[in-house]
């Protein structure tokens, strides 16, 4: 049976691949030890002059008769030497002499001897996101790449990542990397985030990648390693790297299970429990106002709440456990692969199932992947099919309260229970259906409303798609073409339900969006052309076309008319909007490597980008920019005596430029349009343009320098790898920030100065390396410091988001760090004593300071420390991530004193007998008073204006993975199919070990902005814990 | 060797042969967007954002002012404007509005005029509306920006300065002048006019109207310019009866711009009540627009008798407290009548004129009877209800009569029957209800209206007198904003604008 079905496999990946073709000369591949192809190795028949390089993909052919012995060769690799027989195929794989010697996947996906590379380049294998997985695989990273900052955001399962590669380098435009999914850029476009007055994360790009499927992630960091890229690179570049057929032996069928379950043990929200609704100390007044925690010590005696029933006034428990879910999820993969002497195949079907914390919210994800290999005579061809549609049920609303479960859940006062707000319909409905309303003020939902009632559904079917086909002309000279496209159509469907205390007719949007992303590259190379003895070269040139479209439709209605009928056209009031843009970077670059007796390399780039969005008739400033980079790498330990402890070293340098054009087209000029649907025949035209169009702007630059160390010590069992980077962004286009009263909210310009500078460290130790026991420790650290050279001319701020309480902004300010968190203060004296007014009772009151620096929102000191420890079947790893030296604003614990259930609203000895602040008053008199039990409320409510106040570091450390796992001897498969199995148990978040931000977790942000800093009602941070199961047959 | 080198000569001859930007310009056009507008497409959209969206409608508009003038009142604390307590965005959500969408079209307007030769009405027109939006702005705010503002394109002015309110005031009235000579000329507004449908000489009548308004803001400050102004206006001829009240009717949708930014409001929010103080002032003169404009929350009942105005400045806890009563029972606007989005939004109405023209001639700066024009102005107040109103009754002559028996016109009162009367007359027009208030002192208002002080108010406990400037302006207009504070006092609830003397 099993035979059968192999059989079948066969023929049908076969059919996939390609016709296969007999060879007159001999083919072959050759592979690391992993089964990643090794271009550029040498193929040589002993005893002859005859000799070739493997291609691009690891091919080769070389004329030699039954009998020769080939010699196959390659940095970095044992040779080995493979007597030619009657076969014509031969599939080789190469192990490695040294473990220096690795190769590393650099710019558009050429894989080079690490040894050679002139700047920091951090690959991670696949394993790191195959195990611990997440729905968003990417955030597996975080805390193992030494300069790479990796955030996420409190939106659940469903949320997107901020990831920031030495530093943030634009003031306003987007400063995530790029990321390459097999060669081919991908959008990673955020389809909308929550600000200031609400909403939710719609997702990013990078949260489809199916964990299961990575083979390798390379993380170019600095402009060096990405100048290929161009000005899509100027953040740093992720290049992902699928799975392939190839190291494959006949067939292999892997099947990868996984479940997780997430909790919110961990969520360090801790309120006051003492003292129960009420407002002025009492219980009874404002019955209405459900998050007033100001009424008397809960003594148990039955008291008329919110909802006109008597219940007992005592502590009902933890509202939030009673309220959230345990989630879960489930990823299950199977792939099939195949693999021959001239081409492989993979294809592979993934399922993930996700139930998030917050009730009715979910996400089931479908992934198809296909990549297929096929050489013929030496022409190869390469093809990589993803397929991912994205199905997400009620994306969670943060930020604002209007529609966010959040917020209610964690502001009512201990005395009310959130389970006696289900109301007569059910899920936060009377019996009609309307909103079952639990606060006095219409924009606070029921909880069970907000979750059950309000709609946020979307569907995102994804296509990326990659071919390639290369010619190699003769043994060291090819050319390419490769054209790819990632393609996306988004459909969503949000609404305020019908019978929502603030809209009670509801509202709904209907949106279709498609995006789509095309490059096209044609390149032609040479593989290590030796010229002179001591010398090689390896260069190309290419060109590139990148366009990007998108397109955007949508309808949107209020005022249902009939009850309950979610659809547009039940509405009294329909409107529609249509949006289309198209931008475009075209390119030429050329690469060369040059090196000198395998110890000095020297490398050098160039590129050219012409940008759509700098173009516009009758400008005379250029939309182009040529910018270059060179690295050296110096093998120390090749070239001078060094003492035997130090077994390698290498120095490395490097400067780049890289140029950057607008992110969006059509900024150049004023445009106006007909907007709406007009007013008694009457249409309504207006200026379209919320920002003052400039059209002489040209593209930024950014320039790096960095250098860094690779030291191996005591037989390389101590690496350590450091790297100090200087970049600055040099005309970066801003949006110089404006006064409102000028009728814009800024105006565009080619002003801003950034510059990052900082190290990078990693640290890896084989404590332990015997047959059975292994033990790894690593250890990363690295420090961003980030500074604000210039934002306009006069030298003003530019003002980022704001978070809802309003009394603050993200702002740069110049000389300062990126983001600066600036805000209302307290008035404080000469000593910094708090200035108060006292009221006609004696109340002191803080006065409301001017806005100043409060805080940073980005931290900058990352670091992780983790091990892997092996012994005999069994593994386990852990690690362990932190962040230091950033600050946030904590919009919950401003509620929490508002309302009087945050713990410092309650002195030692209980609101019966006051609270007690001392300081100055206006006339600067020192005193100290205690405030009537009636009035603290009146205290906190002023001290609410005051974004100082809910100022918090936001260092933290968390356990952010851990891995106990089991490979089944092979002994016990024996008499089975499976050939490979493996268990593992999983963790990740498991808990804060250290946290100074009170009540909510330092990750708790609520998008991933630019705009970093800002908490405000997020979902909790679950906790999680599974199981993983991956067998191979 | 030969084939590379053809090769790569062939490669380097693509490469100088591409145009690598070819098609870039035209791709860099928006291809939905036009690059400039005829002007009569752009009027109705600045008419429509003068009249306001439901955000500035909301805070400003409901829960500053008409809380402040005691028009109205709410038990829930985030009707700031009762309490006396400070939000920020509330408060300066007109400032916040105002400015990128009124301000910014209307000098677009104005700029393409002049840059197209305009001299005529169209320009006329954009020059009196222009003084409109602004003086609502400075009414609220005081110094504002006024010569350097929304040119953010046309002059590249990010950080306008701040004028002084006595310079706006001057500027806005010869504005205002200057417009009414250029209407009649040229071509007029079209559809575009939403506002008086293409009648010119109603726009006349409006920019008389409007100079009178501005005129008699000045009677504490500048007596003798206020005056000449007022005389001006009233020679030239303003508005003349109900027909030439100054409003845009609004619509169900299907947009929110098309819909009255009040009616937003109270479809969402339960929220405000009719006030005790606006209640009883209806009640004690008998007065037949009672059930016209107020109705019992719970039922909806217009019956007089059902009919109680709430308190100002209590929480539902202190309304419990002091009266035993929740808020359920208390009057609100009749939304059967106000509360629709499709009722008109009212920028100046005859009545005013005439309450105006009565100070006028009580002052003796215009001839005629206040008495007359208070009269006038009352009945033009109750009249113009049926006419704005698809669901009031219409209150008949008889009606009118008996009341004015019943309340007739005493000069040693005079000025404050007049202005009460104009407060009564502005329910819904609350940035002008706010300003005649601080104005005149009626109607005599008391902080609170007389229940306990809330404890924490912003105010000192006393009665707001502006609104506060942006908090942001401090950042992104520092040397301006610090200008203003300079000389117009600290940005507080309290400070007084220019116009405004004890």
């Amino acid at each position: 049976m099993n035979q059968y079905i192999k059989h079948y496999l066969v023929s049908l990946v076969f059919l996939m691949g390609g016709l296969l073709f007999a060879q007159q000369t001999i083919q072959g591949l050759i592979t690391d030890e992993s089964g990643v192809p090794l271009p550029g190795a040498t193929v040589v028949v002993e005893g002859t002059s005859d000799g070739t390089t493997t291609d691009f993909d690891g091919n080769f052919s070389i004329s030699a008769t039954d009998g020769q012995n080939l010699l196959i060769s390659f940095v970095g690799y044992q040779t080995l030497t493979v007597a030619v027989g009657a076969d014509a195929n031969y599939s080789v794989s190469l192990q490695p002499d040294n473990e220096l010697e690795e190769v590393v996947v650099t710019a558009l996906g050429i894989e080079r001897n690490a040894k050679a590379v002139g700047y920091s380049i951090t690959q991670v294998g696949g394993e790191e996101v195959n195990e611990i997985k997440s729905t968003n695989a990417i955030t597996a990273l975080q805390g193992k790449i030494a300069g790479v900052q990796i955030s996420g955001n409190a939106a659940g399962a469903k949320g997107s990542t901020r990831i920031i590669i030495r530093g943030n380098s634009s003031l306003n435009g987007n400063n995530m990397p790029l990321y390459v999914i097999d060669g081919i850029p991908i959008d990673n476009t955020n389809l909308g985030s929550a600000g200031v007055w609400g909403g939710a994360d719609a997702g990013d790009g990078i949260s489809a990648l199916n964990p299961d499927e990575v083979q390798s992630v390379s993380v170019l960091k600095g402009g060096a390693a990405a100048a290929l890229y161009g000005s899509r690179a100027s953040n740093g570049v992720i290049l992902i790297t699928t799975k392939k057929g190839t190291g494959v032996e006949g067939i292999q069928v892997e099947l990868t299970s996984s479940i997780q379950f997430d909790d919110i043990k961990n969520d360090p929200y801790d309120p006051q429990r003492r003292y129960g609704q009420g407002r002025d100390f009492s219980t009874t007044s404002d019955t209405a106002d459900t998050y007033a925690n100001w009424g008397i010590a809960l003594n148990g005696s039955s008291v008329e709440q919110w909802d006109g029933v008597s219940r007992a006034y005592s502590d009902k428990g933890n509202n939030m456990e009673k309220f959230y879910n345990t989630g879960e999820t489930y990823i299950n993969t199977v792939a099939i692969s195949s693999s021959s002497q001239t081409g492989n195949v993979r294809m592979s079907y993934s399922n993930l199932q996700n139930k998030d914390i917050l009730p009715n919210s979910s996400l089931t994800r479908h992934s198809l992947g296909l990549n297929a290999t096929q050489k013929v005579k030496n022409i190869t061809a390469d093809v990589n099919l993803k397929h991912i549609t994205d199905d997400a049920i009620g994306a969670p609303r943060l930020s604002d309260s209007p529609g966010n479960a959040n917020f209610g859940i964690r502001l009512f006062a201990p005395s009310i229970d959130v389970n006696d707000m289900l109301g007569e319909g059910g899920l936060g409905t009377n019996a009609d259906g309307t909103e079952f309303r639990t606060s006095d003020n219409t924009f606070s939902q029921n909880p069970w409303f907000a979750a059950y009632q309000y709609f946020d559904n979307s569907v995102k079917s994804r296509f990326i798609a990659s071919g390639s086909v290369r010619w190699d002309i003769t043994d060291f000279l090819y050319v390419k073409y490769r054209y790819g496209i990632d393609r996306y159509d988004y459909d969503r469907t949000s609404g305020t339900p019908f019978g929502t205390a603030y809209q009670p007719l509801g509202s709904m949007n209907e949106q279709k969006l498609t995006r789509q992303q095309t490059d096209t590259d044609f390149f032609v190379g040479t593989d290590n052309l030796s010229f002179l003895d001591d010398f090689s070269v390896t260069a190309f040139v290419g060109m590139n076309r990148n366009n990007i479209t998108a397109e955007n439709v949508s309808a949107s209605g209020s005022n249902f008319i009939v009850p309950f009928l979610y659809n547009v056209k039940n509405t009294e009031n329909q409107g529609n909007g249509y949006s289309f843009s198209e931008r475009e970077i075209s390119s030429v670059y050329g690469s060369a490597e040059i090196g000198y007796k395998d110890a000095v390399y020297l490398s050098l780039t160039a590129r050219n980008d012409w940008f759509s969005t700098l173009s516009l008739a009758g400008k005379s400033s250029p939309n182009d920019d040529l910018y270059t980079s060179a690295s050296l790498s110096v093998i120390l330990s090749d070239l001078l005596p060094l003492p035997e402890e130090i077994s390698f070293a290498k120095l490395r340098a490097g400067y780049s430029q890289v140029a950057g054009g607008a992110g969006n087209p059509y900024r150049l000029n004023l445009t106006y349009s007909i907007v709406d649907q007009g007013h008694q025949g009457a249409s309504l035209g207006r200026i379209s343009n919320g920002s003052i169009p400039n059209s002489e702007i040209t593209p930024f630059e950014k320039n790096e320098t960095e250098i860094g160390l690779d030291l191996r010590l005591m037989d390389n069992k101590y690496s350590i790898d450091f790297t100090y980077y200087d970049n600055e962004t040099d005309g970066d286009i801003v949006g110089v920030s404006a006064s409102p009263t000028s009728g814009y909210g800024s105006a565009l310009a080619n002003l801003g100065v950034i510059t990052n500078k900082g190290v990078e460290l990693l640290i890896n130790a084989n404590v332990i390396d015997k047959e059975d026991f292994n033990l790894g420790l690593t250890f990363n650290y690295s420090n961003n410091e980030s500074k604000i050279v210039s934002t306009n001319d006069a030298g003003g701020n530019i003002s980022l988001d704001e978070p809802r309480s309003r009394n603050l902004r993200v702002t740069h300010i110049v000389g300062e760090q990126f983001g600066a968190l600036f805000g209302t203060s307290y008035v404080r004296d000469n000593q910094g004593r708090i200035v108060h007014d006292i009221e006609a009772d004696g109340t002191p009151i803080p006065q409301v300071g001017p806005r100043k620096i409060l805080g940073f929102g980005v931290s900058p000191v990352s670091l992780g420390f983790g091990a892997n420890a092996r012994y005999k079947d069994f593994t386990f790893s852990f690690l362990v991530e932190g962040k230091s030296g950033g600050q946030m604003f904590s919009g919950t614990n401003a509620l929490a004193k508002y309302f009087g259930a945050h713990k410092a609203t309650i002195d030692a000895g209980g609101r019966e007998d006051g609270f007690t602040v001392s300081g100055v008053d206006a006339n600067g008199s020192t005193f100290t008073s205690t405030i009537a039990p009636a009035r603290i409320e009146d205290y906190w409510r002023r001290t609410y204006q005051i974004a100082e106040e809910s100022i918090y570091d936001a260092d933290y450390l968390r356990l952010r993975q851990v891995s106990l796992g089991y490979n089944v001897p092979s002994e016990m498969l024996e008499n089975t199919f499976i050939t490979s199995a493996r268990v593992s148990l999983i963790g990740r978040n498991l808990f804060l070990i250290s946290n100074s931000i009170e009540n909510v977790d330092p990750e708790s942000g609520y998008n991933v902005s630019n705009s970093q800093g800002l908490e405000w009602f997020g979902l909790p941070v679950p906790r999680s814990v599974g199981l993983n199961v991956n067998l191979k047959f | 060797m030969k084939r590379i080198y053809l090769l790569l000569i062939a490669f380097s001859l693509v490469i100088t042969g591409c145009d690598f930007d070819e098609g870039f310009e035209e791709m860099n056009v928006d291809p939905t967007k036009a690059s400039q507008l005829d002007v009569n497409n752009k009027f109705a959209s600045v008419f429509l954002r003068t009249s306001g969206g439901r955000y500035e409608n909301w805070r400003a508009s409901l829960i500053y002012s008409s809380m402040i003038v005691q028009h109205m009142s709410s038990t829930a604390t985030y009707w700031t404007g009762n309490f006396y307590t400070l939000n920020q965005g509330y408060s300066t959500s007109l400032f916040d509005r105002g400015y990128p969408e009124q301000v910014k079209e209307i000098e677009d307007i104005i700029y393409q005029l002049t840059e197209d030769g305009v001299t005529g009405t169209q320009m006329g027109i954009a020059r009196i509306w222009r003084a409109f939006i602004y003086h609502r702005l400075t009414d609220l705010y005081g110094d504002i920006p006024y010569s350097e503002a929304g040119k953010g394109y046309i002059e590249g002015i990010l950080k306008p300065a701040y004028d002084s309110q006595e310079s706006i005031y001057m500027d806005m009235l010869a504005e205002i002048e200057a417009g009414l000579a250029q209407i009649g000329s040229g071509d007029a507004l079209g559809a575009s006019d939403l506002v008086f449908q293409g009648d010119l000489d109603k726009w006349r009548k409006f920019g008389n109207s409007l100079m009178l308004r501005l005129a008699m803001r000045l009677t504490k400050v500048d007596a003798a310019t206020a005056q000449a102004w007022a005389v001006k206006a009233v020679n030239n001829g303003t508005m003349a009866s109900n027909n030439d009240i100054a409003y845009i009717q609004h619509t169900l949708g299907p947009a929110g711009i098309n819909k009255n930014g009040h009616g937003e409001v109270f479809s969402a929010d339960g929220n405000p009540r009719m006030s005790k103080k606006f209640i009883e002032f209806l009640q004690n003169g008998n007065d037949p627009r009672l059930p016209i404009l107020a109705a019992r929350r719970s039922d909806g009942s217009t019956n007089p008798a059902d009919l109680i105005g709430m308190p100002n400045g209590l929480t539902s806890g202190a309304l419990e407290a002091a009266y035993g009563t929740t808020n359920e029972i208390y009057a609100e606007p009749n939304r059967a009548v106000l509360g629709g989005e499709d009722t008109p939004m009212v920028f100046q109405t005859y009545a005013e004129v005439e309450f105006l023209k009565a100070e006028a001639a009580k002052r003796g700066w215009i001839s005629g009877d206040a008495a007359t024009h208070y009269n006038n102005g009352v009945k033009a107040a109750m009249q113009m209800l049926s006419m704005l109103y698809t669901n009031a009754a219409a209150i008949s002559d008889a009606q009118v009569n008996t009341y004015l028996a019943a309340n007739p016109y005493v000069d040693a009162d005079g000025m404050e029957m007049i202005h009460t009367q104009y407060w009564a007359a502005t329910f819904l027009n609350e940035y002008e209800a706010f300003a005649n208030w601080r104005r005149t002192g009626f109607p005599t208002l008391q902080p609170f209206g007389g229940e306990a002080v809330y404890a924490g108010n912003e105010t000192n406990g006393q009665i707001p007198r502006r609104m506060i400037w942006p908090n942001s302006e401090e950042s992104t207009n520092p040397d301006n904003y610090a200008a203003a504070v300079q000389r117009q006092g600290p940005n507080t609830l309290t400070t007084r604008v220019w116009w405004d003397r004890p």
